[in-house]
């Protein structure tokens, strides 16, 4: 089948074709997925940036609630790291979506 | 128009016969699972169905009566200067009136500068979200006066100040002058050393109208030479008078296009 080879223009990357239905369900989820994904990081790293904040209090009382108390350091560090895998898994959600493409799509290739 | 379930292509059948990864699998599954519950596609399909079958009832424009579309869309963007400009006046008094909770227009001393200046760097600096909301107020600012200008030069060189438009024209010229009015009152706010400057230009500018310069110096600066007074009117000019002046004036303005229609192209 076409859709499951590699493109013959040379471009790296695969193309699987859908139905269209199915291509809107992809689009309109993918990308939604993928912001909420990548603005909810940023908040993360900017509750990492920012001693204050909603977030880092939250954190702090949730945390409290079990009797833990971590480091200010080790506090901002994991909000970093839980930031940044939200951005990254935002990025893939959508790089993920854009390799299905509806059939009149796939054909031209422009 | 419904959201019943229409004949269901079958998505899980399909995938069945596809040659598709583990991770392609999961995906499109995790995101058919979505679907089926919060059905947003569906939603969305029907606000397309709705928004063309509006555009069918709405009469046809001068440029689709005598087919000028081809010739003339490229203008189009133009057109859309007066709205970019009432989003911008929108965006910049939300953001000025969160603004307003921080700000103090006062000119006494305070530990480095004076009380206003010193409450911009608290907002600059020590305030949470503070840069963004004043770089939001600014750049808004910034964008309505061009975009008032481009407008106004939109509206010339198409020719829709003619009649029958002539008074919401001179109208729109009292709107770029408050526009600026605005800029300028915002600019004294911060009571550095730019503002305080233009506002000793400010003043040397009405003081130099023959007759009534010295009254309107008094009026506007509340005295020949810049203190607390100045400060105190432009504030009030800025959050008081002309947001209810011009915020009148745009929506007559608006209402005045609507009751005429937009001067199209010929």
């Amino acid at each position: 089948m076409a859709d499951d080879d590699r493109r013959t223009d040379g471009r790296e990357g695969r193309d699987v074709e859908v139905p269209l239905r199915l291509y809107k369900t992809v689009t309109v989820f993918s990308t939604l997925i993928a912001v909420f994904a990548v603005v909810f990081g940023f908040l993360l790293l900017d509750a990492a940036a920012l001693g204050t904040g909603l977030l880092r209090q939250l954190a702090r009382s949730i945390l409290g609630a079990l009797s833990l108390s971590p480091s200010d350091s080790l506090l901002s560090a994991l909000f970093a790291v839980a930031g940044l895998l939200s951005i990254a898994l935002g990025a893939a959600v959508y790089v993920l979506g854009t390799r299905f493409k509806a059939a009149e799509m796939s054909a031209g290739d422009d | 128009m419904s959201l019943k379930e229409k004949d269901e292509h079958d998505h899980l059948g399909w995938m069945e016969e596809k040659q598709l990864s583990p991770i392609e699998k999961g995906y499109l599954f995790t995101l058919i699972w979505l679907d089926k519950r919060f059905r947003v596609v569906d939603y969305l399909e029907l606000l397309e169905t709705m928004y063309y079958r509006v555009n069918l009832q709405m009469p046809k424009s001068h440029t689709e009566q005598y087919n000028l579309d081809n010739k003339f869309w490229y203008w189009y963007p133009l057109y859309a200067l007066g709205s970019f400009s009432t989003l911008a006046y929108v965006v910049a008094a939300l953001s000025g009136a969160l603004l307003g909770f921080y700000y103090t227009p006062s000119a006494a001393a305070a530990e480095t500068g004076t009380v206003a200046y010193s409450q911009i760097a608290m907002i600059m600096q020590d305030l949470q979200f503070g840069f963004m909301l004043r770089s939001i107020h600014r750049w808004s600012a910034q964008v309505m006066t061009a975009a008032v200008f481009l407008h106004m030069l939109r509206v010339y060189f198409t020719g829709a100040y003619k009649e029958p438009r002539e008074l919401n024209w001179l109208l729109g010229i009292v709107l770029i002058s408050l526009t600026m009015g605005f800029g300028y009152t915002g600019y004294l706010l911060p009571w550095d050393q730019l503002a305080y400057w233009a506002g000793q230009i400010g003043v040397e500018m009405a003081l130099s109208i023959p007759v009534i310069g010295e009254w309107v110096a008094q009026l506007v600066f509340g005295g020949f030479s810049l203190g607390a007074p100045t400060l105190q009117r432009m504030y009030i000019l800025h959050v008081f008078l002309l947001p209810f002046v011009v915020t009148s004036l745009i929506a007559i303005h608006i209402a005045i296009v609507w009751m005429q229609g937009i001067a199209e192209p010929h």
